[in-house]
């Protein structure tokens, strides 16, 4: 009885800051500015929203860049990280680490100074640059700690059946790391798609991803940016779901979710 | 259900034979006239099953398939190997036996290729193949803990390696020059008029043949009958697949899993994963097999049984098999010839039988079989002195009165009715063991194991017996310990970096010793030891070994331990790696931290070349005898 008291606080912590906003926003998605019940009426005028479908577009075309290039940059060096002779002290995996103890704003202010300095112009591509600069760490600890958990004899086992290293790699490593793999996209896109801060300051105001479009509704149209917020959650539940069936199917790695 | 499989085996085993006991035909004679025999296009992988092994048959170049010369590893400072020499001849089942970290998996590795020698060389019909990457050995391994790919399932992971199967075909140039194209089995190529696959492209470049209409292995269709999730189907599988798909069906044969193709690894049993591992291993037609403790995770019963079919697989297979245990039984079962490892070096070579009957140390006594080890001191050819009492032996050329060690097996003690014996003794405790009791008697204060289908009740009063040919006599592999010393002052010394007090009149001949003045005198000569070499020795049975390694000057850890009928001969490694030998009539066990206290006027010094000539240091020897009463 005791040990259920014991729970309490953090009963009471998830209801107040998880399920109680989570229901404001259904609330609020399926309410008209007038608090009237309006099933529908808020998702109608979402799709009449001019500027949403540019903002989605933005939105893939950022997310899934930043994902691929955080892959290709991410996992080599996730890759190389595991081995003995690179990181011998885990210095390196420090390296890689420390850019994120410093302050997200300032990275980004610092970032935009030295592309105004070179004269590269703001727009898309910085924002995909700000972008992977934020989240590549996001890639490349998942990646890092799937590759780490494979056997050292199925890669010897492979050699030894007749693959060459490339072989052995492509064959045993990659499929092995695939649920690493799959974390490391989901907490890069979802993430880069919802952030707001980055494309304000890295394209001066002028891109907008879904994180700013829904921050720029909210000053006039709490209404619209909750169905917004509650669309997104719910296809996020659903990639959620697909990537666990996913991983289920290779228990070996073992991804951050 | 483990039974049901066996059966199977046995049965699909005899099928295997009688296919391969059908002369393959030699395919260079068909490529003379194709076209008179007219081959059924279905038949053409069975041609090629049958003789799926490069078609440039190399003669042999070594009696050996394998060859360890002076094979040598190196961790840091560390010598895991230690100049192995060993010839392995073709279709020999060798047991590398040992205890954990004496060498004998690194030297499978090295063999294997994982692990590059430091120095030596690994011959492969005579070529050296120590620098060669595992991908490009003709061998392949069974792994301890079978490294079965958790992606791929049964059918995929045994296929894993004939996916990646490259063949040698040997073609000569338009220029005129021979030479070896490596093909990929799916590129290889199929009289499209025969339907026979073309082994021996010669005279012609490869690529010319494509010409000619020859197609590629992967063009061919075939129908098979498959078993799949969903029933019995007909499926068209090209030439290649089909290949595939017959060879893990053997393979999953031959080790008594069939119809597991579509299983997931992660589903199967220890004893199913280990049969898939040797059927991955096997289906590649290694020349060498190698294993590395295969059956070490299975339980005993199936342990058993596995033994039984890897001795059976190896007959019908007549690959060589090169085996990795520490398991003396599995070792005695199944091999032809056992090697016995320890520290890094081979200590015997030779037949289970050899092994067992006539070791050639302690060691390998004691590892092997249950037996009694005693010290002895051979008094002349044929005569050895044990447990101060005289026995006949068959053993010659050992010198006079040199200390050797006695091996008695436990079943080779005869129990006799009292004077008809060699020695008398009391039964101290008997054990029912199955097939025979284990009786401890007690004789001259010496403990002998006795196995014997007769029980002599505990208490009771018997003669022993052990007729000549069953004492096993063998050179002692160390008499006492020996290491050399810096002297720092008359009275102390430093061995292995630590520092020893010691009596000088008792350690020297002919030594006085004023302690007051701190003056030496040996042989009436003035001496001051500081700064001086020389050599120690010390006797086993000087040693006291001390729970408290600080109480001592030196400490280490207990790394084996051999009975000797009334103490135990303990191996002492001390930090730096050297072998320390005590006697203890305590039992200590391995890896204990022990301090080595040896009293001040234990020690002897030898090789004290300080010392002026008229003097002879070598009068320790006399001594050496004192060793064996003790």
């Amino acid at each position: 009885m005791f040990k259920k008291l014991l729970a309490t606080p953090y009963a009471l912590f998830m209801a107040l800051f998880v399920i109680l906003p989570i229901i404001m926003i259904a609330v609020y998605a399926f309410t008209d500015a007038e608090g009237a019940l309006d099933l529908i009426g808020n998702f109608q005028d979402l799709a009449k929203e001019p500027a949403l479908g540019k903002v989605i577009k933005n939105s893939i075309i950022a997310g899934l860049s930043t994902a691929v290039i955080c892959l290709l940059i991410g996992y080599p060096i996730a890759y190389y990280l595991t081995k003995a002779e690179f990181n011998r002290t885990g210095v390196l995996i420090g390296l890689f680490l420390v850019p994120m103890w410093v302050n997200f704003l300032l990275r980004m202010m610092s970032t935009k100074a030295v592309f105004t300095v070179l004269g590269i112009p703001m727009g898309m591509g910085t924002v995909i640059f700000g972008l992977c600069y934020e989240f590549l760490p996001f890639m490349i600890m998942p990646i890092y700690t799937t590759i780490q958990k494979i056997d050292k004899s199925f890669i010897e086992g492979a050699n030894d059946l007749g693959a060459t290293p490339t072989k052995a790699f492509w064959k045993i490593t990659v499929p092995l790391s695939l649920p690493g793999v799959l974390s490391g996209l989901t907490m890069v896109i979802i993430p880069s798609i919802t952030t707001f801060a980055v494309t304000e300051i890295l394209s001066n105001g002028k891109l907008m991803l879904l994180g700013d479009f829904i921050y720029s509704l909210k000053a006039y149209n709490l209404n619209m940016a909750s169905a917004i917020s509650l669309a997104l959650m719910i296809l996020l539940g659903i990639s959620m779901i697909i990537t666990n069936r996913f991983n289920k199917d290779s228990e070996k790695g073992g991804g951050l979710w | 259900m483990e039974k049901d499989i066996k059966k199977q085996t046995t049965a699909k085993k005899e099928n295997v034979k009688k296919e391969s006991k059908q002369p393959a035909k030699k395919p260079v004679a068909k490529q003379a006239k194709p076209k008179q025999e007219k081959p059924k296009k279905e038949n053409f992988i069975k041609e090629l099953l049958k003789d799926s092994k490069k078609k440039a048959v190399e003669e042999p170049k070594s009696e050996y398939i394998i060859e360890l010369q002076g094979l040598t590893k190196q961790y840091g400072t560390k010598t895991v190997v230690k100049n192995i020499n060993l010839k392995i001849k073709k279709g020999e089942f060798v047991t590398f036996l040992g205890p954990s970290g004496c060498g004998k998996t690194t030297t499978l590795r090295m063999i294997a290729g994982f692990e590059i020698p430091t120095e030596g060389k690994v011959l492969f019909e005579g070529k050296d193949i120590a620098k060669l990457p595992p991908h490009k050995r003709p061998v392949n391994t069974v792994f301890q803990k079978y490294a079965l790919f958790p992606h791929l399932n049964v059918f995929n992971n045994i296929a894993f390696g004939l996916k990646l199967k490259k063949i040698d075909v040997e073609y000569t140039k338009k220029t005129g020059e021979k030479a070896i194209k490596q093909v990929k089995l799916k590129d290889f190529l199929v009289d499209p008029a025969t339907g026979v696959p073309d082994f021996s492209i010669a005279d012609k470049d490869y690529y010319s043949y494509l010409e000619k209409g020859y197609v590629k292995l992967c063009k061919v269709k075939k129908t098979i009958d498959k078993i799949t999730k969903k029933g019995k189907q007909s499926k068209t599988l090209n030439g290649y697949k089909y290949y595939i798909n017959e060879k893990v069906r053997r393979a999953l044969k031959i080790v008594g899993l069939s119809d597991y193709e579509t299983r997931d690894v992660d589903s199967l049993s220890g004893g199913q994963q280990q049969r898939v591992a040797i059927a991955r291993a096997i289906v590649n037609e290694p020349k060498v097999l190698l294993l590395d403790e295969p059956l070490g995770a299975l339980d005993l019963k199936m342990r058993q049984e596995m033994q039984i079919e890897l001795k059976e697989m190896h007959r019908t297979l007549g690959i060589t098999f090169i085996y990795v245990t520490h398991d003396q039984e599995e070792a005695l079962t199944m091999s032809d010839t056992v090697v016995v490892m320890k520290d890094g070096m081979i200590c015997q070579e030779g037949t289970p039988i050899d092994i067992y009957n006539e070791p050639r140390t302690a060691y390998v006594a004691d590892f092997i079989g249950e037996s009694n080890i005693l010290n002895g001191i051979m008094l002349d050819d044929y005569k050895v002195n044990m447990v101060g009492v005289d026995f006949d032996c068959v053993d010659a050329g050992f010198g006079q009165n040199t200390p050797v060690d006695v091996v008695i097996r436990p079943e080779d003690i005869e129990i006799k009715k009292k004077e008809k014996g060699q020695l008398s003794g009391v039964i101290q405790s008997s054990m029912f063991r199955g097939v025979h009791y284990e009786m401890v008697c007690l004789a001259n204060g010496y403990e002998f194991t006795i196995h014997s289908t007769v029980e002599a009740p505990v208490g009771k009063e018997v003669d022993l017996y052990v007729a000549p040919e069953n004492i096993q006599i063998m050179h002692k592999e160390h008499v006492d310990n020996t290491f050399p010393v810096k002297f720092l002052s008359n009275t102390t010394f430093d061995i292995l970096d630590a520092t020893y007090e010691f009596s000088p009149s008792a350690c020297f001949e002919n030594c006085e010793y004023d302690e007051e003045n701190d003056i030496l005198k040996i042989n009436g000569e003035e001496y001051t030891l500081k700064g001086h070499e020389a050599k120690v020795k010390f006797n086993f049975y000087n040693i006291e070994m001390t729970d408290d390694e600080y109480a001592a000057p030196l400490a280490g850890n207990v790394d084996s331990m051999i009975y000797k009928g009334n103490h135990y001969l303990v191996d002492i490694k001390t930090d730096q790696g050297d072998h320390i030998y005590a006697d203890t009539e305590y039992l200590w066990d391995k890896g204990d931290r022990v301090g080595i206290k040896i009293e001040p006027d234990k020690f002897k010094f030898v090789d004290c070349d300080f010392l002026k000539k008229e003097t002879t240091p070598e009068s320790v020897s006399e001594d050496k005898d004192t060793t064996k009463e003790a």
